[in-house]
């Protein structure tokens, strides 16, 4: 078993090395890294704005390519969101919430440096995962059914809401903020149109890159206008400052490793979406570190697991879109399009049926990853030089370019004007500091405990037992409750040793 | 000086000379300029794969740049009406699915004012139909459709299906089936037809519906099996699989695509349309592409497809009506 994998495998880096092939592999890394760096522009709209070339092309560069873009607009979005706190792609958001204040401190360059490490690391994880334990994981995949996924997320949702800093009634309050705006739009399980106002727009949810890029970006500039002239640290960069230390190479490697377990685990259940990943890698660490009041002002760890998690889940989620023909997400989506635009149907033959294909692929994704890191090296001092632009510049042409990103979502007006309005929403709950974070945990998290919480009691036919006597679901509606009560536990605590100091 | 007076001159003549030019243009038979062609979907899905080609196409054949634009939202309805309320002089076409006819029906039923109406499409061409198919998991113990229509009358509504959503081509399908069959079937509905998929393959839902290409690529790795298609007459991909009709379900469901443009468009740039797209289905290119994507090409010309259209619209209509506002 193990010996016909590397021998695949083997098969695959052949086809992925031909010149041609890495041709294209590093042409889609390239174009995707500098559509990825643009505020507002993501994968979806690098990978669809180059599907038409395809038409034209063989099936395996095609696909190389199209994945090439994929992971290139994936890095390049963590580079917008680390230096400018703009989270193009909105899993990076979380990155946001270590990387920008790294930045200020004029330690962006390190931020993307453990970027590049961390998710390089994953990904091979990840690829690792795909090469040998495929089948092991599309039958997890079928044991974790509507029941499953409530749970999972509900111990998310738990877990996200006391992630923030701050005030802790402020993040709930965020959080459920969050889960209203989620709410707005067409309800899966009755048809009906939910908080819409009449809007046949807001019938497909509020849209998630213009609520990222609202709150994060756009709300941050509208604060920062005419108080600051240069978004990052105002000393001059030097090359010693784009590498990370010795030591924060050491405290970031755990917080990696974790990050990448959390993707790969979440990279098993499809449906459950990238960004709920990273959030959830975020808390997790944030949980275990000794020093969770580091989080929030630049810590490294809080950059390097999320980042990780991203990456090895994106990795992993290729396993449903190719074994199965199943796609996690739009991108998958697209990318299996793109499939059958070249007579190439998904589905449980594809690995047998186009071998070259399907190995050429993974062993490109390992490729791409390696090329990425060679684009990079030289151009994170570029990006890094970004932010000497001064900030009257720098503002307007993001603004501009966040318009069309946006606009290219949907190829509508109407995302401009929303991701204009959670601009001044973010701007507003900043000045009266509320963390901005947990309102986009609840808005991805929301829809997915509801529609799988309705769904596992209309298979169950209303028994709401069903939660507790699935063995997986019982697990970690378990884990839910023992979050719950060490929180009240360690308040309680923290209270009576607070009482039990004062009369000292 | 007098070099001045000569550009002034000379700027004035060339100004007179590109209106005249402008005026001309706007004589130019149709297509004189870019023409949009809206796919109501999202990159990568149906109508977008086969939209794609079709574009291509009439490029081809009308010498003039056709551009595809994704206007995905609302379940079609959002493109439909964009195109219903743009101009209707033929530089604005939709490239719409059989979810087109329930769109408005669906919204009435839900207590909404539909977005768009029928009668301000005018159809152009039928490019593809495609049946869709009754499917099982390979260990179900359904070996025919009898043994699941037996079994439904026995526990009624206690077996599951999945579909893409609600009022959707799944949906409405089975539906249709259902009450014909005078049976009843649970509907779980999930949030698109990769959802569906893997709750059938999972075994959270006892059956399911596809299409033929992807129905034809669980068949053939083993995982799954058809019970009845909904065709007029059985694929020539999957010929051992039954119609409906002919096990006595008098029913027909086909995923199609067509291209329409708004109603009030002038009768000729209509003629130049049907014309082209008689050009496109026959095209090596296209027919390669279509080939590629699994999907037979099922031509029809504008009477024909209207009159295909008005049947079809009438039988979702229907059950769209009986299906009802969903609590």
């Amino acid at each position: 078993m193990i010996a016909q994998s590397l021998s695949d495998l083997w098969y695959g880096f052949s086809v992925a090395l031909m010149p041609q092939n890495l041709m294209w592999s590093f042409f889609g890394v390239l174009i995707g890294n500098l559509i990825g760096v643009l505020p507002g522009m993501g994968a979806l709209t690098a990978i669809s704005m180059l599907l038409p070339l395809t038409y034209s092309m063989h099936a395996v560069p095609a696909i190389l390519m199209l994945a090439g873009i994929f992971y290139g607009s994936q890095y390049g979005g963590a580079i917008g969101a680390i230096l400018l706190n703009l989270p193009s792609h909105p899993p990076h958001a979380v990155s946001c919430l270590d990387g920008y204040p790294m930045t200020q401190h004029g330690r962006g360059g390190a931020a993307l440096g453990i970027t590049m490490i961390a998710s390089f690391f994953a990904a091979s994880f990840g690829i690792t995962v795909m090469v040998f334990a495929s089948p092991l994981l599309v039958q997890i995949a079928f044991k974790l059914g509507p029941a499953e996924i409530f749970s999972v997320m509900l111990l998310g949702l738990l877990a996200g809401a006391t992630m923030s800093r701050g005030s802790p009634l402020k993040g709930v309050a965020m959080t459920v903020f969050g889960l209203l705006i989620g709410v707005v739009g067409t309800d899966v399980n009755t048809g009906a149109q939910r908080f819409t106002f009449g809007f046949t727009e807001l019938a497909d949810r509020v849209e998630l890159v213009a609520l990222a890029m609202g709150i994060f970006g756009i709300g941050d500039f509208l604060r920062s206008v005419n108080r600051i002239h240069f978004a990052g640290h105002e000393a001059k960069v030097r090359f010693k400052d784009m590498r990370p230390t010795k030591a924060e190479l050491k405290r970031s490697f755990m917080p990696m490793l974790r990050g990448t377990l959390i993707g790969t685990l979440f990279g098993a259940m499809p449906g459950t979406g990238p960004t709920i990943t990273t959030f959830i890698a975020y808390a997790v660490e944030r949980k275990v570190s000794r020093h969770p009041e580091r989080f929030g002002h630049g810590a490294i760890e809080g950059v390097a697991s999320p980042e990780a998690a991203s990456h090895s889940k994106t990795q992993v989620d290729f396993i449903p879109t190719m074994s199965l023909g199943i796609p996690g997400d739009s991108v998958m989506a697209l990318l299996l399009g793109a499939l059958l635009i070249q007579g190439i149907t998904p589905g449980p033959q594809l690995i047998t049926e186009h071998a070259d294909l399907f190995w050429g692929l993974i062993a490109s994704f390992w490729v791409g990853n390696v090329l990425l890191i060679i684009l990079n090296v030289p151009l994170i001092g570029l990006w890094v030089k970004m932010l000497q632009v001064p900030y009257r510049f720098l503002f307007p042409s993001a603004l501009l370019f966040i318009a069309v990103g946006v606009y290219s979502t949907n190829n509508s007006l109407f995302e401009v004007t929303e991701v204009l309005f959670f601009g001044v929403v973010g701007a507003i709950l900043m000045a009266l500091e509320f963390p901005v974070a947990p309102i986009l945990l609840g808005y991805v998290l929301g829809p997915l405990v509801e529609e799988n919480f309705r769904r596992a009691v209309l298979l169950a036919r209303g028994d709401l037992s069903v939660f507790v006597t699935r063995p997986i679901s019982a697990a970690f509606i378990a884990a839910a409750l023992a979050l719950i009560v060490g929180q009240l536990v360690l308040g309680w605590r923290a209270r009576r040793s607070l009482k039990r100091m004062q009369p000292a | 000086m007098r070099n001045a007076f000569k550009t002034v001159v000379a700027s004035i003549l060339l100004a007179g000379g590109l209106l005249a030019a402008g005026q001309a243009l706007a004589d130019e038979p149709y297509p004189s300029h870019v023409v949009q062609v809206i796919v109501p979907f999202p990159p990568g899905g149906v109508a977008d794969l086969t939209g794609r080609p079709v574009t291509a196409g009439l490029s081809k054949i009308l010498k003039q740049s056709f551009v595809l634009i994704n206007r995905p939202g609302a379940g079609g309805s959002l493109g439909a009406s964009m195109v219903v309320n743009a101009k209707p002089d033929g530089y604005t076409l939709l490239m719409a699915l059989a979810s087109v006819s329930t769109n408005p029906e669906a919204d009435r039923v839900a207590g909404r004012p539909a977005t768009f109406e029928l009668n301000q499409l005018v159809p152009i061409a039928l490019v593809s139909a495609d049946p869709t198919i009754l499917m099982v998991r390979a260990e179900s113990p359904y070996k025919t459709l009898a043994d699941l229509v037996a079994d439904a009358k026995k526990r009624p509504g206690e077996i599951n299906y999945s579909s893409s959503g609600n009022y959707g081509t799944y949906h409405v399908a089975t539906e249709m089936f259902t009450h014909v069959a005078g049976i009843e079937l649970k509907h779980i509905p999930y949030g698109g037809g990769g959802p569906a998929l893997n709750a059938i393959l999972a075994g959270q839902v006892d059956v399911g519906l596809l299409g033929p290409s992807v129905a034809i690529a669980q068949i053939k790795a083993g995982k799954m099996r058809a019970l009845a298609s909904w065709g007029g007459k059985r694929l020539a991909s999957l010929p051992e699989v039954p119609t409906l009709k002919e096990l006595g379900y008098n029913v027909e469901y086909y995923i199609w695509s067509g291209l329409f443009a708004p109603a009030g468009t002038p009768e000729p740039i209509v003629a130049t349309l049907r014309n082209a797209m008689k050009g496109v289905v026959v095209d090596d290119d296209f027919k390669m592409v279509m080939d590629k994507l699994e999907t037979p090409i099922v031509y029809m010309d504008a009477p024909e497809f209207k009159q295909f259209w008005d049947e079809d619209a009438k039988r979702l209509i229907e059950v769209v009506r009986k299906i009802g506002k969903i609590e």
